[in-house]
């Protein structure tokens, strides 16, 4: 690694936080009273995540954002985990016709399905509920195929072993292969959940009660409601929307540091 | 006997939610689509072609298309161009460039629907943050979100803004693979910089300027929640983006026959550009090896 440069890292937080300000201006916004901020003051206060809380319900969002991505990324990768270790390790009848439909849903754009997916749920009743939410996103033909290539790195002696020692697949899975491939489904899973997080365009369509809203629809119809130009509220609006980033900012600047001691681990070895 | 069956168990569960959620809707969206249906109706006849006749006479349709062939046109090469250009420069192992890597990379794990209501309120004519810094320059305001003739520009700059990290990220892998002797031999030959970013730079990072582009044209067609929250595909549909249409004609109209009619219509043109993506990123994987 080069020398660090004060004046280039001067310069590079300049950049960056000019690229963020509006994120970061944003921010500091919904910690402000809406009467100073419109007046031009500077007037501190908790108050706007306060009634993002008890008036508009953002700690009910914020719950049900952690159910609804927390349960796809436990299912997602669960399932997609059995089913690489299936492709990755048994010759079966139809495995390669399998796995290529999982992996060509790759290329399936997702608004195909919203209509139809829209459709069966209302038609098994399960519009407005956690599992209309999770059910899906839970396949996840990507966790599967990146998770078959590692998989299929790890030595075989290794199952061999397990194997003579008279473990079942399973046991396999569970024992040897999941251990060694932790950090491959630990970044899938994160992928999964940030990107679950995020989601909007289902969660709009298939929810319609205010106790299943996510984070993301909260904040949308929150900022919809508004009355209109000039009249929104944005000091309580961006105080939701702070909401609404921080967990996946929080998770961001940790996997960071993760990234990095892993990159200088490889080094040193 | 039970060995033979352990590999289609441990697959199922996948298999069972891919076709239910992916592969049967694919059918059932083309079936739709030959019939007419109002959601609350109990009966939906079979009226063949008549949905997609209709789409194709419609303005709405043709507006969306104008409007997202646009859109991708100037915000396609406007990311990669930027992109490849600052990762150029951020290549580096060094604090600094990390420092800003970091920084650009952020809005690409955020969420959008946050990301669409701040920069509303950057936009917004009378408390936006472009508009304070206009008037604190003397210039006067500008109704960026009334105006048609700027709300797409907008939207392309806000969609910009949010993947421009990740294109360079990817930028920064593939110049990585570039070897650095090219560099140290045209630094001997005493290349000027900008001789050197067209001459090995723009050439080598070719492959990922083929995946970039395909992948960003296929996101462009599928923009849905910057234009749902900032602008509503107006003023006067100036940014009515086919998702968004499709949206509005199958969630808002209830028009459950002319939005599959929509929905296949866009999925053929999208999978089109997926095939041409999975060729591209076959060669790539042969230009490396």
């Amino acid at each position: 690694m080069k020398r660090n440069n004060p004046f280039l890292t001067g310069l590079a937080l300049a950049t960056g936080l000019l690229f963020l300000s509006p994120v970061l201006y944003s921010i500091w916004m919904s910690f402000q009273t809406a009467h100073a901020y419109y007046a031009g003051g500077v007037e501190f206060t908790a108050g706007n995540y306060l009634r993002a809380v008890a008036e508009y319900k953002f700690a009910r969002y914020l719950l049900n954002s952690i159910i609804v991505s927390g349960l796809v990324t436990l299912l997602g990768i669960t399932i997609a985990t059995m089913a690489a270790f299936a492709f990755a390790r048994f010759q079966f009848r139809g495995g390669n016709l399998l796995f290529g439909a999982a992996v060509a849903t790759l290329m399936i754009p997702s608004h195909i399905s919203l209509i139809p997916n829209y459709l069966t749920l209302a038609k098994a009743g399960l519009l407005d509920s956690y599992a209309g939410l999770i059910l899906p996103s839970v396949s996840n033909g990507f966790a599967a195929f990146f998770l078959r290539q590692y998989i299929k790195g790890i030595p075989k002696v290794l199952d061999e072993a397990a194997y003579m020692d008279g473990a079942t697949p399973l046991q396999v899975l569970w024992r040897v292969i999941v251990p060694i491939a932790k950090p491959a489904i630990f970044s899938m899973g994160l992928y999964i959940f940030i990107t679950e997080w995020n989601n909007y365009i289902w969660p709009l369509v298939a929810v319609g009660k205010e106790d299943f809203y996510t984070l993301q629809i909260g904040l949308a119809r929150l900022y919809r409601i508004n009355p209109g130009e000039g009249l929104v509220d944005w000091p309580l609006v961006m105080a939701a929307s702070t909401l609404t980033i921080l967990p996946v900012l929080l998770g961001f600047l940790l996997v960071e540091r993760h990234l990095v001691r892993g990159i200088t681990m490889g080094a040193v070895k | 006997m039970l060995r033979i069956l352990t590999p289609y168990m441990l697959v199922a569960p996948l298999i069972a939610f891919i076709a239910v959620f992916t592969y049967v809707p694919i059918f059932e969206s083309v079936n739709l689509s030959f019939r007419h249906w109002d959601f609350l109706s109990s009966d939906m006849p079979f009226v063949g072609l008549e949905n997609y006749r209709l789409l194709l006479a419609s303005r709405d349709f043709w507006n969306a298309l104008t409007v997202t062939a646009i859109f991708a046109l100037i915000s396609v090469p406007l990311r990669l161009g930027l992109a490849v250009v600052i990762a150029s420069y951020l290549v580096s192992e060094t604090l600094p460039s990390r420092l800003l890597r970091g920084a650009l990379f952020l809005p690409s794990v955020t969420s959008a629907v946050s990301i669409a209501v701040v920069f509303s309120w950057v936009f917004s004519t009378d408390y936006g943050m472009v508009n304070s810094v206009l008037t604190w320059l003397g210039f006067g305001k500008v109704a960026w979100l009334q105006d048609p003739q700027l709300a797409l520009w907008v939207l392309i700059f806000v969609n910009t803004w949010k993947q421009l990290g990740y294109d360079i990220v990817i930028y920064i892998a593939g110049l990585q693979a570039v070897p650095q002797e090219l560099y140290d031999a045209a630094a001997v030959d005493g290349g000027k910089r900008f001789h050197v970013f067209r001459r090995i730079t723009i050439p080598l990072v070719m492959p990922t300027t083929y995946f970039l582009l395909v992948i960003s044209v296929i996101e462009a067609f599928q923009v849905f929640t910057i234009v749902n929250i900032i602008t509503h595909g107006g003023p006067a549909g100036a940014t009515d983006m086919l998702v968004n249409l499709l949206y509005r004609v199958g969630f808002e109209l209830f028009d459950i026959g002319r939005g599959s009619a929509l929905a296949v219509l866009l999925f053929i043109f999208l999978i089109v550009l997926a095939l041409i993506k999975s060729r591209v990123i076959g060669r790539r994987v042969h230009y490396e090896a």
